[in-house]
């Protein structure tokens, strides 16, 4: 009788089940808890925002016409995403897009379709209402052909205009409809494509996403992301210690990634971009406009020294302009060894054997603080002596802007093709003090030639030659002294699979897709 | 009594009017710009300039301080430069966790402080009164930061019984209360030092008035002549630092919000100061200042509740 009554039992459950539809209705919400470093997310619009706490969560809101590979930053290895296919006209002035067909909005906004794409793109370069207008302003018109295809027309070709319609910064395809309907309110309420569509934003707690069920690449397994803002380290490793955390922002410093390692149970990834700290040398103005004063300073700088200081499997040393990794970079460039002999007969021969006092503004934050007290040490021994002169974060920004200091440590990863970078630190027309600034801190103009023609050049291979010969004026020219890049490392617990190996992410953080899970 | 009251806040807004000019020509004096703060690092030159048009930057500062002065003194505070969001809003946001924190430390403080302090001065120099002291000369020397630690490894991490980070959700009591535990336990247990030393002190001068000899003389119980005699008498001071206290913990408490990553008035202040939110630091100015100017209100009518000697005039 017993055993009847347990069998009995079990198919009326089993009944139950099949009559709910399937097992999944008893599955659990998978959430996954993530520590984000940020204190608040202030603007969460893809095209506004540049910071990098917003950056990761842009990523699974958003969708561009194309998208890099998850895990990967490579621009070789960009795949279609909103867009299926493309076509470029001979001239490489005419690039042609068909859309995905069903595609649709968060929050009921409806399908996605051309005018979306032509809205985003426009909203995109328009300086009013976004922050890298300055990378559309090769764009002629963007218009839509038919609902389901865009044509982009350009003043001169682009080669790397896919990089332009990725899922990065300007490349957000956003909701018309929803960007026009809510106005300023949008950056409260991002609405796009992508696998986690915004839930709730509680100010300087955190913000929920919820899985995208209509996700064109299918629903994601986790259900829920919570990101919470917690800006201090020790609090962050903490609460992932105790449970409430599955993934977190780490400290990017070997002995960090050591000492947590220990613990078990998770990993940590150091993945790319590494961001580079170059420090610009003011080239116009006294004394660092005599080219031998900047050559004993490219030479009195240990790069040995940055890389203890932080530790070698995070960082690595930099001898090039531009970034290892980014399209173009170029290797074969001149070097100038660490050679305090060398440097002092620089400083002797320009007329400075007793060395001068000079005055640089730097961030109180020390990434940047550190490796520029580090700078401040070496240079003494050639007899500069350098005056730190530490504010806040926001102020460092506004004032090496107002080019209120000669020298300018600065840390950056920008989208990976040389051109970006070129153009943004070293093209004349980006010198800070200027209306079409960007962040030329070094004032050169030397290799403006070779950038715009790099730009132009449809052959890939000349462009790459253009872009080297660019590299080595600048360097020839000691424009700024490249020192190290800085990788970004993230740790996990080991229950959290993102899908994909984890090499880069241009959003400073992991991409959670359809296929990430948590066991 | 409710025309002193009225009296004393009416009196308070040519200090309010001054506190806000300081504020407002010491933040822009400062270096640093609200738009890149919003905007980030890799903003062009162009967004920048854009942003600073329409947040009103660019109006002169004349025009700016007379639309703050007006509007701060209609109860309009504005928006967040940095959020857009009403400052007013924001504030009332973050209060309800700042109050929590505060008076949970007060009441810690309290409890646990005055029958500290009494018993120290009644026990002068015996044994209690020595573990008192030391106790609360520990807690003053101790950062409020590394209390906050140290309860975190042992209260969350050894024995996982509280949260790290206290994110409390505020329409559910008993989380609330579950997240306050262990911020409350660390910005009180400073509280507890500071009401036992004072306590002490002020119970050993009034235990040694006369009228305490001769309430002992006339034979009144212990119990009665430490309670009603001394402490009594003694309370005015408590009551005072107890005040001084409840003002700056409200801004004060900005440590333990970061640690326990709790929101709050202090960790907003912090913020805004970084970002250069102007507004959003004009108008918590406004309403710290006001949270000073009560909380010595309601000091001085605790006073007079207390003692009967105290009159208002």
């Amino acid at each position: 009788m017993r055993k009847f009554l347990t069998q009995a039992g079990t198919g009326l459950a089993l009944a139950l089940c099949v009559s709910f539809g399937s097992f999944d209705a008893l599955r659990a919400e998978t959430a996954v808890n993530v520590g984000l470093k940020a204190k608040d997310a202030t603007a969460l619009d893809p095209h506004l925002s540049t910071k990098s706490g917003d950056k990761p969560i842009f990523a699974l809101l958003f969708n561009g016409l194309v998208r890099f590979k998850p895990g990967s930053m490579s621009p070789a290895q960009l795949e279609p995403d909103l867009a299926e296919s493309w076509e470029v006209s001979p001239d490489g002035k005419v690039w042609t897009f068909k859309l995905r067909k069903g595609v649709k909005f968060h929050h009921g906004y409806g399908e996605l379709t051309a005018d979306d794409v032509v809205y985003s793109l426009t909203r995109a370069g328009d300086p009013k209402r976004s922050s890298v207008s300055s990378d559309y302003n090769q764009f002629e018109k963007v218009e839509a052909v038919d609902p389901h295809t865009v044509r982009i027309t350009l003043k001169t070709p682009v080669p790397s205009l896919l990089g332009l319609v990725a899922n990065y910064h300007g490349g957000n395809i956003v909701s018309k409809k929803a960007a026009e309907e809510l106005g300023e309110g949008f950056k409260q309420k991002p609405v796009g494509t992508g696998p986690f569509m915004f839930k709730d934003y509680k100010a300087k707690q955190g913000i929920t996403l919820a899985a995208n069920p209509d996700y064109f690449r299918g629903k994601p397994k986790i259900d829920k992301l919570e990101f919470k803002f917690v800006p201090s380290d020790s609090s962050r490793e903490l609460a992932f210690k105790k449970g409430e955390l599955d993934i977190f922002t780490g400290k990017r410093e070997e002995k960090w990634v050591q000492r947590i390692g220990k613990d078990g149970g998770l990993t940590v990834d150091v993945f790319e971009p590494g961001e580079l700290r170059t420090l610009h040398l003011n080239t116009k103005v006294k004394p660092l406009d005599d080219i031998r004063v900047r050559k004993a300073i490219a030479h009195a700088l240990n790069r040995d020294d940055f890389i203890k200081l932080v530790g070698d499997s995070v960082t690595r040393k930099s001898w090039s302009p531009v970034p290892n990794g980014y399209l173009g970079h170029s290797g074969d460039l001149p070097k100038y060894e660490y050679d305090l002999d060398k440097a002092k007969a620089l400083m002797k021969e320009a007329g400075h054997e007793n060395g001068f006092k000079l005055n640089a503004i730097i961030t109180k934050r020390s990434a940047l603080l550190r490796p520029m007290q580090v700078i401040q040490a070496q240079l003494k021994k050639i007899g500069i002596d350098l005056e730190l002169d530490v504010v806040e974060h926001s102020a460092f920004h506004s004032q090496i802007r107002k080019d209120l200091s000669p020298m300018v440590l600065y840390g950056a990863a920008r989208f990976p093709v040389a051109d970006t970078y070129l153009t943004q630190f070293y093209h004349g027309k980006s010198r800070v003090g200027t209306p079409t600034a960007v962040t030329n801190f070094n004032h050169c103009d030397v290799a403006d030639a070779e950038i715009d023609a790099a730009r132009k050049e449809p052959d890939a291979n000349k462009q790459k030659e253009l872009w080297a010969a660019a590299q080595r004026k600048l360097m020839e020219n000691v424009c700024s002294v490249p020192l190290f890049e800085q990788l970004q490392v993230w740790a996990r617990r080991n229950s959290v699979d993102y899908g994909y190996p984890l090499e880069g992410a241009l959003s400073l953080g992991p991409l959670f897709t359809e296929a990430s899970a948590k066991k | 009594m409710l025309r002193y009251t009225l009296k004393r806040l009416g009196s308070t807004l040519p200090t309010l009017i001054a506190v806000l000019t300081v504020i407002f020509v010491i933040i822009r004096i400062a270096p640093g710009d609200p738009a890149i703060a919003i905007l980030g690092d890799n903003a062009s030159q162009q967004a920048i300039d854009a942003l600073r048009e329409r947040l009103g930057l660019n109006e002169p500062l004349l025009e700016q301080y007379w639309y703050f002065l007006s509007d701060a003194l209609t109860g309009n505070l504005g928006n967040s430069l940095v959020s857009g969001r009403s400052v007013l809003h924001e504030v009332l946001e973050v209060l309800p966790h700042t109050l929590d924190l505060t008076v949970a430390a007060i009441v810690i403080g309290v409890i646990l402080g005055i029958p500290v302090g009494i018993l120290a001065a009644v026990y002068r120099n015996g044994p209690v009164d020595y573990v008192a002291r030391i106790g609360s000369l520990l807690g003053l020397s101790f950062p409020s930061f590394y209390t906050a630690i140290l309860l975190i490894l042992a209260f969350a991490i050894h024995f996982p019984w509280f949260p790290v980070i206290s994110n409390a959700n505020l329409s559910d009591p008993g989380d609330r209360l579950y997240n306050l535990v262990l911020p409350a336990l660390s910005l009180g247990l400073i509280m507890v030092a500071y009401v036992a030393r004072t306590t002490r002190a002020s119970m050993i001068e009034a235990l040694g008035a006369d009228y305490i000899r001769t309430a002992r003389a006339k034979g009144a119980p212990a119990f009665v002549i430490v309670a009603r005699h001394g402490f009594r008498n003694a309370i005015i001071p408590i009551i005072t630092i107890i005040g001084l206290y409840l003002g700056l913990l409200i801004g004060n408490s900005v440590i333990i919000e970061i640690v326990f990553n709790r929101p709050g008035l202090g960790k907003l202040i912090v913020g805004a100061l970084e970002q250069r939110d102007y507004t959003m630091l004009q108008g918590l100015m406004v309403i710290y200042a006001f949270f000073i100017v009560l909380t010595n209100l309601v000091t001085d009518l605790a006073y007079g509740m207390s003692d009967p000697r105290v009159k208002y005039q």
